[in-house]
């Protein structure tokens, strides 16, 4: 990544955090000054998404050139999204227990983004189970593809067809139209876009780390 | 200084995430630096 590169995500995280604190959002009823938390929140699970997506993709592009760069890259993306994902259940399990009461309700929220984890968590195990790394980049590939339809169904199915506590209609209310004060809209959309810079710059040290470990692995061998 | 922080929590939430950015910041453009050498080390 280039400096310039380094300097956006630098001015525009910064800019997200002042946002997120000092800027006054209206009152909403029953969350208050917690409202702030979709500013931070929301993106990290976003971001989840979106690396698990990315992951899916490398291993379809694996599986049609049996290239094992496009392996680590899958890999990459999935570590990344793992990541983010506890980020995401963190941050929402600290602000359930000062909106909710308690950190952890088994709300179908929670539920669903802890089955993600579960099936992401079995995923590393899957390729640190196999020796073989076209073996391991072959099987894991099919699983990151199989892993990632469950993705939409537990991000955006499970917690709308099910009673939840979560908030839904924060951003979008029940027709479809946005429901979000202008300023508070956009700082939330900044801070997607911002923190969209900063994974893709992680995703990006995290790729090139894998390519030369995997560049070192060959000179070994050959 | 120290009377506004304390009767503006928020900023003093700020100063504590940004202090926390900063950190991260730097850790993260340090690795990226030191992979940048390895690579040209590699390259050679």
């Amino acid at each position: 990544m280039n400096n310039a590169y380094k300097l956006i995500v630098l001015v525009s995280i910064t800019l997200v955090l002042i946002g997120t604190t000092v800027v006054p959002i209206p009152f909403i009823p029953g969350l208050g000054d917690k409202a702030r938390i979709i500013y931070l929140h929301v993106p990290m699970s976003w971001i989840a998404v979106l690396s698990f997506l990315l992951s899916m993709i490398y291993s379809v592009q694996y599986l049609r050139k049996k290239d094992l760069v496009q392996d680590v890259k899958a890999q990459s993306a999935a570590e990344v999204g793992f990541l983010f994902t506890i980020l995401a259940t963190v941050t929402g399990s600290l602000w359930a227990k000062f909106n909710w009461g308690s950190f952890w309700n088994w709300d179908p929220r929670e539920t669903s983004i802890f089955i993600l984890l579960l099936i992401y968590g079995a995923y590393f195990s899957l390729r640190s189970a196999i020796e073989n790394h076209d073996q391991k980049a072959k099987l894991s590939s099919v699983y990151a593809i199989i892993a990632f339809v469950t993705v939409p169904f537990f991000v955006f199915i499970m917690p709308r067809i099910v009673d939840s506590l979560h908030p839904a209609d924060t951003i979008v209310d029940n027709q479809g139209k946005i429901n979000m004060n202008p300023i508070m809209l956009s700082i939330f959309l900044f801070s997607l876009f911002s923190f969209t810079l900063l994974f893709f710059w992680i995703l990006n040290v995290r790729m090139r780390t894998e390519k030369l470990k995997l560049s070192r692995i060959s000179k070994n061998n050959s | 200084m120290i009377d506004f922080l304390e009767q503006n929590s928020m900023y003093l939430v700020l100063i504590i995430a940004l202090v926390i950015w900063a950190g991260i910041f730097l850790y993260l453009n340090k690795i990226d630096r030191n992979l940048k050498k390895l690579e040209r080390e590699e390259q050679k």
